[in-house]
């Protein structure tokens, strides 16, 4: 039921307060994996079981638009929900955020029920079935009693 | 710089500060007095841009308005903060600031952020700073927020 989240930002500051917005929204974590920039997430990504990225556009060595377009391009990878983080909220940006299959867009500064109301509305669409599943269910499923 | 780019950075600004750190900016239409200036240890962060439109914003956090900042964003005691994290705060701000700001400037997106960059500077005095054409002030109630930028 826990979802495994990469968080993709060159500011370690703001993933940590990504990591802590989204700890506090309910959601439940399974793993926080964190990228400085698009070659390590993509890296993290070839070795890791990863559910939905969180990820800056503007970063060193492969920017967030990148990234989003090596993802769309693998046939796995492409499962994987992307959601921008990001200050670059113009609509050209957003547009071609979008034609390469983007799941959601959040502008910084955000609300961290911005954050939250989007990360629902992306893992309800990739994964109803998991969601709906009621804490402890799993481990009642297994249980003798 | 003119009024209007004055007012567009006032809000755009405002708007980071008050959702990332609830602080709360205050234009300074004139330059405080010199013992007012507040000369001491300050966190630097520089930011461009290039495209449609060219830019760069340089940023001077007093010290402890850079800490307490910090302290907002992350949620830490004041005591365990780190100078890399005050660092990085500051090179958010900028980054969240002037990005903003570049999608009320350049709505077509066709101007590019750089990578903010940051550092801390001892003894550093914003005397130096009067007299930029691009000068902005903000009161804060950890002390001055000095801006320097140029658009074109």
């Amino acid at each position: 039921m826990a979802f495994n989240i990469l968080v993709a930002d060159d500011s370690e500051t703001m993933r940590a307060v990504i990591k802590k917005t989204v700890s506090m929204s309910g959601v439940p974590v399974g793993e926080f994996h964190e990228a400085c920039n698009g070659k390590e997430a993509l890296a993290i990504l070839a070795e890791t079981w990863i559910d939905v990225i969180l990820s800056d556009i503007n970063m060193p060595e492969m920017g967030g638009m990148e990234l989003l377009k090596k993802v769309s391009e693998d046939e796995d990878l492409r499962k994987i929900p992307l959601i921008f983080i990001t200050t670059e909220a113009s609509d050209a940006r957003k547009e071609e955020a979008q034609r390469f299959g983007v799941a959601g867009y959040v502008k910084k500064p955000f609300q961290p029920e911005t954050i939250k109301a989007i990360l629902y509305e992306v893992l309800e669409k990739a994964y109803a079935h998991r969601l709906e599943e009621k804490p402890g269910e799993e481990a009642a499923e297994e249980s003798d009693f | 710089m003119d009024q209007d780019l004055r007012r567009v950075i006032f809000e755009t600004f405002s708007e980071v500060f008050e959702t990332m750190f609830f602080t709360f900016l205050e234009p300074l239409e004139e330059a405080p007095g010199k013992e007012d200036l507040g000369q001491g240890r300050f966190v630097e962060a520089a930011i461009s841009y290039s495209g449609g439109c060219n830019g760069r914003f340089l940023f001077y956090f007093p010290w402890e308005l850079g800490k307490n900042i910090t302290v907002n964003f992350l949620g830490v005691d004041e005591d365990g903060v780190q100078e890399g994290q005050v660092k990085d705060t500051a090179a958010e701000t900028a980054n969240m600031a002037i990005g903003g700001l570049l999608g009320k400037l350049d709505p077509g997106g066709n101007a590019s952020l750089a990578i903010p960059q940051a550092r801390v500077l001892a003894g550093f005095s914003p005397e130096t700073l009067l007299g930029e054409s691009g000068l902005c002030m903000f009161n804060t109630e950890f002390g001055i927020l000095w801006v320097v930028g140029a658009h074109a």
